[in-house]
Order: C-alpha cells, then sequence, then structure tokens
C-alpha cells in the first residue's frame, strides 16, 4: 500500500505518491522513495513525472522566480522545461518529454498561479513526513555575506526601511479589498435596474 | 511603539530621522512582514490575478493602486525622486508587482529566512 501526501495552496496542488524506507526504520506514512508526483494547476493540463523530474522542475520554478524578482532577465533553459517571462504577469512555460515523439507541453499561468505553484513546492520541502533530495534553494546566508554582515548592515540601514515601507503600504492597501464586494455591487445594480 | 518609531528611519518618508536599525530590529520587521503576508495571502493573490486579466477584472487592482499612492501621498516625501518614481503610474507597475510576488513567495514556515535572503541578494 502505498502513501498518498497532497500540498495545495489556492488553485495548485501537489500529490505525491510513494513508499517509507523501511530499512531505515521509517514511519509507515513517511514517503522516502517517490513513485510518482502531480502538480494540478486550475484550468491547466495536469503535470506528472518521474521521481528524476521532480527536482529539477522545483529547481527551474525556484530559479526563475529569483531572476524574476530580483531585475534580472527571466529566463530559464534547461533539457526537461523552459520558463520564460510574456510579459510582467504571464509565464510560458514548456514541459518537455524525455519520450521522443512527444509533443512538449505548452503552459502560460500568471503570477498568482505561480506564487501558489511555489508555494506548494515550498510545503513539499519543509514536509517532515516526505524525505527527497531538497532543492538548493538559498535558504542559509552565503558565507561571505556572514562574514560582511556588519559591513551590509550599514546598507541595509539605508536600504530596509523603504522597502519595508513599501510592504507595509502594499500590506495596508490589501486591507482595502476587506470593504469591497463586488458581489454587493452587482446586487446593487440589478435593484437599481429592477427598479 | 518601537515598530512605530523604525518607521521614521525610512529617508522616504516626510520625517525622517537618522538612526541604525539594529540586527534584531531588522529581523523583527522581516518576521512582521512574513506574517502578515501570510494573513493577506489571499488578498495579495487576487490583486496580482486582478492584474492578470486586466480587461475583465480591473476593479480590484484599481482600487488597490488608487489606494497605494494616497498612503504615499499622505506619507511620503513627494519631493524625493524615488518617491516620484513611486508615484508615477507608468513606472511603478513593475515595482508594485515585484514587491507583491516577494511577499507571496515568502508564507512559508522558512519564509521568514526567504525574504531574509531575498534581501541580501538585493
Amino acid at each position: 500500500m502505498q502513501n498518498k501526501l497532497s500540498f495545495h495552496q489556492s488553485s495548485a496542488s501537489l500529490e505525491i505518491i510513494g513508499l517509507p524506507d523501511y530499512s531505515n526504520n521509517e514511519n509507515k506514512d513517511q514517503i522516502s522513495i517517490i513513485s510518482q508526483w502531480k502538480l494540478t494547476i486550475v484550468d491547466k493540463p495536469l503535470i506528472e513525472g518521474k521521481i528524476e523530474h521532480l527536482g529539477p522542475i522545483m529547481d527551474a520554478f525556484y530559479i526563475y522566480s529569483n531572476l524574476l524578482i530580483k531585475n534580472e532577465i527571466p529566463i530559464y533553459n534547461s533539457k526537461l522545461i523552459d520558463i520564460k517571462a510574456d510579459n510582467l504577469n504571464v509565464h510560458n512555460i514548456v514541459l518537455k518529454s524525455s519520450k521522443p515523439n512527444v509533443k512538449p507541453l505548452v503552459l502560460k499561468i500568471g503570477n498568482s498561479l505561480l506564487s501558489d505553484t511555489i508555494n506548494c513546492f515550498d510545503q513539499l520541502n519543509e514536509s517532515p513526513k516526505v524525505r527527497i533530495k531538497k532543492t538548493d534553494i538559498p535558504t542559509k546566508i552565503p558565507k561571505k555575506l556572514r562574514f560582511g554582515l556588519n559591513k551590509k548592515l550599514k546598507f541595509f540601514n539605508f536600504f530596509i526601511p523603504p522597502f519595508i515601507a513599501i510592504c507595509s503600504l502594499i500590506l495596508f492597501s490589501s486591507f482595502f479589498i476587506y470593504f469591497y464586494s463586488p458581489f454587493e455591487n452587482i446586487e446593487k445594480k440589478e435593484l437599481i435596474n429592477s427598479d | 511603539m518601537t515598530i512605530w518609531k523604525l518607521r521614521n528611519n525610512n529617508p522616504l518618508r516626510k520625517s525622517y530621522v537618522t538612526n541604525n536599525i539594529k540586527l534584531n530590529e531588522f529581523d523583527a520587521l522581516i518576521r512582521i512582514t512574513v506574517e502578515m503576508s501570510k494573513y493577506l495571502y489571499p488578498y495579495i493573490r487576487e490583486i496580482l490575478k486582478s492584474k492578470e486579466d486586466i480587461e475583465e477584472n480591473s476593479v480590484i487592482w484599481n482600487d488597490f493602486n488608487k489606494r497605494f499612492i494616497e498612503l504615499i501621498k499622505e506619507r511620503f516625501n513627494i519631493e524625493s525622486m524615488k518617491v516620484k518614481k513611486l508615484l508615477n503610474q507608468a513606472e511603478n507597475d513593475e515595482i508594485i508587482i515585484k514587491s507583491l510576488l516577494i511577499l507571496s513567495f515568502c508564507i512559508s514556515n522558512h519564509g521568514y529566512q526567504k525574504l531574509k535572503n531575498f534581501l541580501y541578494d538585493f
């Protein structure tokens, strides 16, 4: 009997199917030997593949998202997957099959679906129940930066406050949506029309 | 109160004080930002989505952008070139979208570390 674990984030969900490594005395609900994975994005074709494809696809998404926010050219190309930005809001993904004569799968996703997908991968990376070769995302401060932390702090004193301020204004502005209900407006318009 | 005072370290604000932010204050600001992003993720997502299909659903993006600009005019020094750039609607879309994306990528349990790394890499 195989174990199945799902990670959901809004319109994306990632399903991992596999077995625990009993030779390592693992719990029966653990997954260390992944046999199958499926990435479902609402209104898009199902993405699934072998375990050796999962790592490179996760890497591609992480590297691309890093390029996207660091003002670098957001293009990622590999044997398995290409991602490039059509514009600031739409991302073009080409998944290439390892089987011959199979056409590549082309997907266009927006920023909302991109962040849902990244968050599903984050959940998988952070799950204690799944043991995979962790994606090499920059979760630790590089040594070079750690040594130069004090010098960097002076720079941060200048840079961090504006960044935090912009973020807090964005977060503060987001609250504004609490007070907006498109359905109410539609109902009001309907009432006016019916009058 | 401390957070309130920390706001004044921002050189873009109308009332700006040159104090040095300590490492623990920097950490605290990042933690607050990450926790707020987790809480507001559904709204951040809707704003991003609204911008994606702006012809069909521009209301959320326009309301958000309008409020963002109102807050900047209210609190920031509008004579500064950087603030002018933030107020310029032709240029500010990219800054806003990238900031929203950074926030939306940092809502996991390790979001604090991710946001910190994004900032170190800037």
